[in-house]
């Protein structure tokens, strides 16, 4: 057991894990601005660089200061950059210790990271937001980050200037140490770190080294987290382990909306929380526990049928066709005149498309732990929680309002994830391992099993789309009108949408880079008791489907070659047509193909970057097809680790091939389908086709490469189905390629 | 009680026999590095090998394991260590992990794979491999296979 020992005054403040489960050398890590190092593993004391000390937790605007909460620096050299992003696979951790790394200067080999927890001190922008979704962590900390590294090394010279007052100057930080104005080393940042404690921080913003002179900008560093997680020993949320804990395992009703109307007695040696539309039951392992939830005689007030009809896959579908044709749409986009154009036009498209709503199936479950102190009187005086999330300040905000403590009091540890998607962004595990974690009087581990994690999902939601498309006699667009039928996710998350729209929901579908003078977009909001939620690229995983399957049936109804078709669409985008003509290359567009193959391609910009997509299939001889081939080119401004982003890329792709060929969330009056992988399919390695990814570098602003990769996948395969066969697909799963083995 | 052999080490356990080895090892010995994903053996990353062979852990009762030899992902290698296995500093090699969560299993399939097939297949390597990967590092796994064995 690995017992962590606070070496400031605060350690009422110093957030700790005691676990023979925890890695060895977890720093501890206080909430107000300071960071001290825990004890050595032989023992040995570090003393940490303690950077902007006492800063107040939340209310305190922005300053340079905030900006030393990131690098803790031991006495022994060792360097931990406390990393502000949610780690959910991306690489946001290392990516972001890169970029400080740049600045300091530190030899990366010698690096570790951690997860920020909860702290003001942390977050970026206005708000202090801590919050990891829509590709934002690279974009939103990276001039923060920049800045905490040569914050650091500034104080570490001054350090330096203090102790060496002789030596030649200017002095230099490099990799690790102070060097003199000649070259020689005086002392290690370790050697530097406790004067370097003591120095006032510089008055003013330091002086950035700038894009012309970077090491490790751009290059592919490994990631440190890697050797953590080839070995069983990263700490997952699930993997949390608390002395005295107990384990607690979540039913929820089986049809959504229902809510709990009786729970009987707990079995022998547990306890039952009744949470609402769910109850939580305790047990000795996470298995008994469960156990003990399934086999529960709960009794549930369901909705009413007609309730019902909005949480029904059948009943759902025809609503939307009702809302298409009779609803009033709000405008999200209107330039030029659609009826003129449509009047000009000599050929016409009107076609419909549709898009399921889909789970996240983030490979790790829902799970969080909470450990609630409460004094004599039974009043709470400690609530810190370990969670597996992509908000930690939310997390600390939901605490907060759940037990009473101010949000000083209350300490989130953001824990890695086994994936998050979209989905572990929201409260709702959170909020009941809290419910269960004040009623316990223990600390708990509470765990969804998979069941509850499909049945229980915000999912992303579905889509009805009609797009109705003039085309000149030369092929030129002359009218486009959209109008999209969906669910609202402000509505879902507690808002109204303003003006009737729902930017979320609508996505892409507006400020279409292809030329055209006439536009109409409109959205008209679809009731639905489907509880929705964001996910991997959300809006424009559904607004490139539709926007680059139908810009391909123009092309196809124009005559013309997709790829040019678009490229005279782009003319004068110098880095849209960057890009395309970079997958295009990439995948041989143009070359002779074997006889039952095709190319399909498209084009997707999104979260400040640029994407296009070339997917390959092959016609098998049972008529299925194979995904033979993806070849894609992304932009993201500044590549920070490209093998990284290549990865994302590679991932997205794949992420985006299992929700266009095989996945879709399906109810019926209210009962969810899908409740594990069986009905759920993923593809394997043997589903994985070749992959080739390009970077494509022309001095873009710096984008987020978590989910540009996504929304492009489904209209290449889509797009080359149709020029394969003929057949055009205009609902997703596309269905055209047999699911991964083993699976319905 | 039970006695379970693990990564070389004798536990007595007091679990009820029904429960699936992958909640002994994970919540009762500490040893977390072997995941659920699924409970119904489809995902296999809660793989881990008994007496030498890959099984999913969420489905052999604990009760039956008494006496075998189980290696989970954090005996394939010391942890001290660090990670010494070649299949593992292949995947430090490759930087195959993303988010990692099913890494353990997909780590100890590879492991088993290449102890009785020096030199694998993609067929083979696609038919050993029936692990769920999200985050989609199925490449970087077939490369860092390929680089181990040479291809």
């Amino acid at each position: 057991m690995n017992k962590i020992v606070s070496t400031d005054l605060h350690a009422q403040d110093i957030s700790t894990i005691q676990s023979s489960a925890q890695p060895a050398e977890r720093i501890a890590v206080g909430r107000r601005g300071f960071l001290s190092a825990g004890a050595a593993i032989g023992g040995g004391l570090m003393i940490s660089l303690v950077l902007g000390k006492a800063r107040p937790a939340m209310a305190a605007a922005p300053t340079t200061s905030t900006v030393n909460a990131f690098i803790v620096i031991g006495t022994d050299n060792a360097i931990t950059m406390i990393t502000p992003g949610g780690e959910m696979g991306q690489g946001i951790n290392a990516g972001l210790a890169q970029v400080m790394a740049e600045e300091l200067p530190v030899d990366w080999t010698t690096i570790k990271t951690q997860q920020a927890p909860f702290g003001a001190q942390f977050g970026r922008g206005a708000t202090h937001s801590q919050v990891t979704g829509g590709s934002n962590s690279m974009r939103g900390w990276f001039p923060l980050m920049l800045q905490a590294g040569a914050t650091a090394r500034e104080m570490l010279l001054a350090a330096a200037r203090q102790t060496y007052p002789s030596a030649p100057q200017p002095l230099k930080a490099v990799a690790g140490a102070v060097q003199d104005a000649n070259g020689a080393k005086l002392a290690t940042y370790g050697q530097l770190a406790a004067v370097a404690s003591t120095i006032a921080l510089p008055a003013a913003a330091p002086i950035l080294s700038g894009p012309g002179s970077y090491k490790l900008i751009g290059t592919s560093m490994a990631r440190p987290d890697v050797k953590l997680k080839v070995n069983g020993s990263a700490v997952f949320g699930i993997d949390v382990r608390l002395p005295g804990m107990v384990y607690a395992a979540v039913r929820h009703c089986p049809t959504l909306g229902g809510t709990v109307k009786s729970v009987p007695a707990a079995p022998s040696g547990s306890q039952v929380v009744n949470l609402g539309n769910a109850v939580a039951v305790t047990g000795a392992n996470t298995w008994q526990a469960n156990s003990r939830a399934k086999s529960l005689a709960v009794t549930w007030n369901l909705p009413t049928a007609s309730a019902l009809t909005l949480a029904d896959s059948a009943g759902l579908a025809s609503a939307a066709q009702t809302l298409m044709t009779s609803a009033t749409p709000a405008i999200a986009e209107q330039i030029g005149d659609v009826t003129a154009g449509m009047a000009a036009a000599t050929k016409k498209l009107n076609v419909t498309y549709s898009v399921p709503y889909l789970a996240h199936a983030c490979m790790e479950v829902l799970n969080c732990t909470v450990s609630i102190k409460k004094d004599a009187s039974g009043t709470v005086t400690g609530c810190e929680v370990w969670a597996p999330t992509q908000a930690p300040d939310w997390v600390a905000a939901t605490a907060s309002k759940l037990t009473g403590l101010p949000l000083a009091q209350v300490i989130v540890n953001a824990m890695f994830m086994g994936g998050g998607l979209g989905r572990k962004i929201e409260q709702d595990y959170v909020t009941q391992a809290i419910k269960v974690g004040l009623a316990v009087n223990k600390p708990v581990k509470l765990t969804w099993f998979r069941e509850e994690d499909f049945g229980r999902d915000w999912f992303r939601p579905s889509a009805l789309s009609r797009v109705q498309v003039g085309l000149d006699a030369g092929g030129a667009i002359t009218a486009w009108s959209n109008r999209i039928v969906s669910p609202s996710l402000t509505r879902s998350h507690g808002g109204v949408p303003k003006n009737g729209l729902d930017g979320i929901s609508i996505g892409h579908a507006t400020a279409l880079p292809y030329a055209n003078a006439n536009r109409l977009v409109e959205y008209i909001e679809q009731p639905s008791a489907i509880q929705i939620g964001y996910w991997r690229s959300v809006g424009e995983s559904i607004s490139a489907f539709v926007v680059e399957s139908v810009i391909d049936e123009c092309a196809l109804a124009a005559g013309s070659d997709p790829y040019q078709y678009r490229r005279t669409l782009l003319a004068g985008n110098t880095a849209a047509l960057g890009v395309l003509d970079a997958a295009a290359t990439l995948a041989g567009w143009g070359t002779a193909l074997p006889a039952g193959q095709a190319r399909g391609i498209a084009f997707s910009p999104g979260f400040g970057s640029l994407c296009a997509i070339v997917a390959q299939l092959a016609l098998t001889a049972t008529g299925t097809v194979k995904v033979v081939r993806i070849s894609a080119a992304v932009d993201c401004g500044t590549a920070v680790n490209p093998g990284q982003v290549v990865g994302q890329m590679e991932g997205a792709i794949l992420h985006g091939m299992n929700a266009a060929l095989w996945q879709q969330a399906t109810f019926a009056k209210g009962v969810p389908a899908v409740r594990n992988f069986g009905s759920y399919p993923m593809g394997r390695m043997a589903d994985c086709p070749k992959i080739d990814v390009t970077i494509v570098s022309q001095g873009s602003t710096l984008g987020g490469i978590g989910e540009v990769g996504v929304p492009g996948v489904a209209p290449a395969l889509a797009n080359a189905y149709a020029t394969l066969t003929g057949t055009r697909k205009r609902s997703l799963p596309l269905g055209i390629v047999v699911a991964p083995k083993g699976e319905s | 009680m039970i006695t379970l052999k693990v990564n070389g080490t004798s536990y007595q356990v007091s679990s009820d026999p029904s429960t699936p080895l992958l909640w002994v090892l994970r919540d009762e010995l500490g040893l977390t590095g072997t995941k659920y994903g699924c409970g119904v053996e489809i995902c296999a990353a809660c793989t881990v090998w008994i007496d030498g062979s890959p099984e999913k852990s969420c489905d052999e009762n604990v009760g039956s394991c008494a006496g075998k030899s189980i290696t989970t992902i954090e005996g394939l290698s010391p942890l001290a260590g660090g990670a010494t296995h070649p299949v593992q500093l292949a995947w430090i090699e490759s930087q195959v992990p993303q988010c990692g969560y099913c890494q353990s299993g997909m780590i100890m399939a590879v492991a088993a794979l290449l102890k009785g097939n020096k030199k694998p297949t993609d067929a083979q390597i696609d038919s050993a491999l029936s692990n769920i990967c999200a985050c989609g590092t199925y490449p970087r796994v077939r490369a860092a296979i390929h680089k181990m064995i040479g291809v």
